[in-house]
């Protein structure tokens, strides 16, 4: 199946792909294919990622001088909103003043403080928090009283938020504009897997140095897994499929014999074998990961034959950008398949019909919100 | 070759199919639009820019296409659009002129990082770069438009574009937007210059675009080291003055003016603790363009 798929992918897709699989052919690269390829990296995030792995093999000075400006100004860009996270993470750590709330970072910024390989040059604007339902309160509280604020948000948004959601509306320092968002839980509470967040937080591990905490590698893997096949739409989402290969790669690396059964045998324990098959699948047959076949076998839960398929067709559609000249009409199906599909899963259909009702009514009227948005 | 070598005809093909490739400074722009109201004017106020060499790097892509309102079903509305975002609102369809040039400024200010961007008008005159930082209510753009037709070369209305390690400022001669009061002053006073349409109902206002020099634009190339720092003030019946200012009160100034000041944190304190040491620091106020015309000159004579 791989095969013939590789043969209708688009020229541009195969494009974005060959440049993350083989960062060091760049230097070939002609006039032509680097502009088409900037614009398809920028428009999949990853224009910061591509910048920090030539910057690392010496190469940024081997490519032609309009490219390597601006994946050079991407990079400096990057470096700048990761110095902002990891300030603001400085600072909740302060508002907390020492109260026992243990905090365990999710995302962006935990790859950043365990200094994996994706986290060079990544992209992220917040900062993602995961602690317990009874902490929430004595947290969120924390950070009002020092100076964060809601967005403002509509009463719908609100209620959105804190009963359907899986986060608090997000809160902002106004002075500093970084969202952080605070989760109690890893998926949807409404949503038709459910995942209890107590295994993840009691397996977290403690950042060398610091009262923080990260999940431990095989949570950390299938927290992404979960967020890209569970969570999000897919669109443009390659970026995460980048993390997960990156981070899985790093850590066989560091554990060659015992971790990817450690990471299936998690995944069976948490029944998360859907995501993680998809991950998996989804790494070999775009970013060329070596992991083998056999891996996913070993998952109680596999997504059926079906499902299979239409996830083999639709997912690259939707992961890979669109060509920004000639957009095919196969991937904007693609990514309305996608992003039912996603809404299905976070929710049950008696509260998803009246929300895309809603959420289609606001793409009409902007504004004409049914209360009118308060800072609360 | 330059755009006023290609017939409208030919414009519109670019414009409508492939992208219209042309240089601004030390980038190259992709322009598309089926606008003919657009094409037209663009025919006019872009013929004196370059068309990119073949097989160059084209670093942005822009679009102004047009978009219906389910709420204004008759208004004529248009939209800025690069790489697939909309960076604005939909806007009446006579203000295109205004929204590309506005919506290039803005990808140039969000994406560019391996320049520091002062917000200042800049220009050269003796092989040196006068800056004249953004100060409020300045009217940066009017005397810019000025001095680019009394022996200054004209850089930029809007940015400051300085390589931080060496020091070295890049032209960046792009359409000028005139407001309001301005447009009447440059129409009498530069009867010469090359305008674009009257553009009334902007956020700003009334604007007028004026087209740098052809001279400006041909020199675009020719990069220049700062020698002095200017920031003008106009300021109806006042006498001219052109006073020292101390240098620390001209970094902060610089410094929280720039786009890209906290982007570049370190490298961005030490490229501007160099510009303002090696550069004379002052502050003009004037209401009569002549007068300041005087005393710029008497600065950059030596």
């Amino acid at each position: 199946m791989a095969d013939c798929e590789k043969n209708i992918r688009a020229e541009h897709h195969q494009l974005l792909l060959e440049a993350i699989a083989q960062p060091a052919d760049l230097v070939n690269y002609n006039n032509q294919q680097w502009e088409l390829l900037l614009r398809l990296a920028r428009r999949a995030q990853l224009s910061g990622y591509l910048a920090a792995r030539l910057e690392k093999g010496g190469m940024l000075g081997s490519i032609p001088l309009r490219a390597a400006n601006l994946l050079h100004s991407s990079l400096i860009q990057a470096k700048k909103q990761q110095q902002s996270v990891n300030w603001e993470l400085n600072r909740v750590i302060w508002a907390l003043d020492g109260r026992e709330v243990p905090l365990i970072v999710l995302k962006g910024m935990a790859y950043l403080l365990l200094d994996l390989p994706n986290a060079a040059g990544r992209i992220f604007a917040d900062l993602d928090l995961l602690v317990s339902k009874e902490d929430l309160n004595q947290i969120e509280s924390s950070l009002l009283e020092k100076g964060w604020q809601h967005h403002a948000l509509t009463d719908y948004d609100e209620r959105y938020y804190r009963e359907w959601s899986h986060e608090i509306p997000a809160l902002v320092h106004p002075e500093r504009g970084v969202e952080v968002d605070v989760h109690h839980t890893l998926s949807s509470p409404l949503g038709k897997l459910k995942i209890d967040p107590l295994p993840f937080r009691k397996a977290a591990v403690r950042v060398q140095g610091k009262d923080i905490y990260v999940l431990n590698p095989e949570d950390m893997l299938l927290h992404c897994a979960v967020n890209l096949f569970q969570n999000n739409e897919l669109a443009d989402d390659l970026r995460h499929l980048v993390d997960f290969n990156e981070m899985l790669q790093f850590f066989i690396y560091r554990q060659p014999d015992v971790f990817q059964q450690k990471l299936i045998e998690r995944a069976n324990q948490l029944e998360l074998g859907n995501p993680l098959f998809y991950s998996l699948y989804f790494s070999r047959l775009l970013l060329r990961s070596p992991v083998s076949t056999d891996l996913e076998q070993q998952l109680d839960r596999k997504p059926g034959w079906i499902a299979r398929h239409v996830m083999h067709y639709c997912v690259p559609l939707a992961l890979l950008p669109q060509h920004p000249d000639q957009p095919s009409k196969r991937a904007v199906l693609a990514r309305l398949v996608l992003y039912l599909r996603s809404h299905w899963l976070r929710m049950p259909l008696y509260r998803l019909l009246p929300h895309l009702t809603y959420k289609f009514y606001l793409s009409v009227f902007p504004g004409r919100s049914t209360d009118t948005g308060h800072n609360r | 070759m330059k755009v006023a070598q290609l017939s409208l005809n030919e414009l519109r093909a670019l414009l409508v199919g492939p992208g219209l490739r042309v240089k601004a400074g030390p980038f190259n722009l992709s322009i598309r639009t089926r606008l003919p109201s657009l094409i037209r004017q663009l025919h006019s106020l872009y013929s004196r820019y370059s068309l990119v060499e073949e097989d160059e790097i084209v670093e942005f892509h822009v679009q102004v296409i047009p978009r219906r309102s389910v709420r204004r079903p008759f208004a004529r509305l248009i939209q800025f659009e690069v790489d697939g975002r909309f960076p604005f609102p939909p806007v009446p369809l006579e203000q295109a002129l205004a929204t590309l040039e506005w919506g290039v400024n803005l990808v140039i200010a969000a994406r560019i990082n391996h320049f520091l961007l002062f917000h200042s008008a800049a220009v050269e005159r003796n092989g040196h770069v006068l800056l004249l930082p953004a100060w409020p209510g300045s009217g940066k753009t009017t005397l810019s438009a000025m001095l680019m037709y009394h022996g200054y070369r004209l850089f930029s209305d809007e940015f400051g574009l300085m390589e931080p390690q060496s020091g070295e400022f890049y032209p960046l001669p792009r359409l000028m937007p005139l407001k309001n009061q301005s447009i009447e002053v440059v129409r009498n006073r530069l009867p010469e210059a090359m305008l674009g349409p009257e553009i009334p109902g902007t956020l700003k206002g009334t604007v007028v675009h004026i087209c740098p020099t052809q001279a400006s634009i041909e020199q675009s190339d020719e990069t220049a080291r700062p020698r002095w720092i200017v920031f003008p003030k106009w300021s109806a019946g006042a006498a001219v003055r052109l006073e020292p200012l101390p240098q620390s009160e001209a970094f902060l100034l610089l410094a929280t003016n720039a786009f890209n000041y906290e982007v570049l944190g370190k490298t961005a304190f030490n490229a501007v603790t160099n510009l303002v040491r090696g550069c004379e620091c002052r502050k003009l106020v004037y209401s009569d363009f002549d007068e300041a015309l005087a005393v710029l000159n008497a600065l950059t004579d030596g």
